[in-house]
């Protein structure tokens, strides 16, 4: 068991911790493509919150391969998946009498969040 | 999972209006609260995703009656438990030394 002592506090906070990970994953999605998020409703641990659930974005970059945190959280697996910058419009959130439905909101989804919108 | 954490889009709450030169810590107990975390996560019992999920496991009534560094001792309470560094009856005994030691 490994213990934090003392000395090692500054140097430990100081290095922060990634979860970006070195992996070739093939990515489902690519900028400009037309996503919506699942309607998932999982008990366990998740990043997708309520309000993006069923909403159509569109992907604006890809971030790389990083810990999938709902199996980390589940089982401490690290499985690596892409994670996109997804951009929502304020009307695809929160309908078209939204106080401002130009306004838009990136979100950074885990792939298994997305599917393809036709 | 839905817990009161997945706050976005919630009415009623009023606008954020952050503190200027706020500190790190209000309270001399939230840096015990900080400090005990880490030096507990330092084990690799757990990983970040489970101290998160622990967190937003409280019941949501308290969850939003209660502090920041109360959500994370509620999670590392549930993480020792879980984990069996700590039985209930344990911190219980803990809750009622202080309690004592407080009165006197």
């Amino acid at each position: 068991m490994s213990v934090l002592t003392a000395d090692r506090v500054q140097e430990v906070l100081r290095k922060g911790g990634s979860a970006r990970l070195d992996e070739k994953v093939l990515a489902k999605f690519k900028p400009g493509d037309q996503v919506r998020a699942r309607n998932i409703n999982p008990i366990g641990h998740t990043r997708l919150p309520r309000y993006a659930r069923d909403k159509h974005g569109v992907i604006d970059c890809d971030h790389g391969v990083f810990v999938f945190p709902d199996a980390h959280a589940a089982t401490g697996e690290k499985t690596g998946q892409h994670l996109y910058s997804v951009c929502f419009s304020a009307a695809a959130l929160w309908g078209e009498d939204a106080t401002r439905p130009d306004d838009l909101v990136h979100i950074d989804l885990f792939e298994s969040y997305l599917l393809a919108d036709e | 999972m839905n817990g009161a954490h997945d706050l976005g889009g919630m009415h009623g709450f009023g606008p954020i209006n952050p503190a200027v030169d706020e500190p790190v810590f209000h309270e001399e107990w939230e840096r015990r609260a900080f400090a005990i975390t880490l030096a507990m996560g330092s084990h690799g019992k757990w990983n970040l995703d489970m101290s998160r999920y622990a967190r937003e496991s409280m019941e949501p009534g308290e969850y939003l009656s209660t502090s920041y560094y109360e959500h994370w001792i509620h999670g590392l309470e549930l993480l020792l438990l879980e984990k069996g560094f700590l039985t209930e009856d344990e911190i219980q005994q803990r809750m009622t030394d202080i309690a004592t030691q407080e009165k006197t």
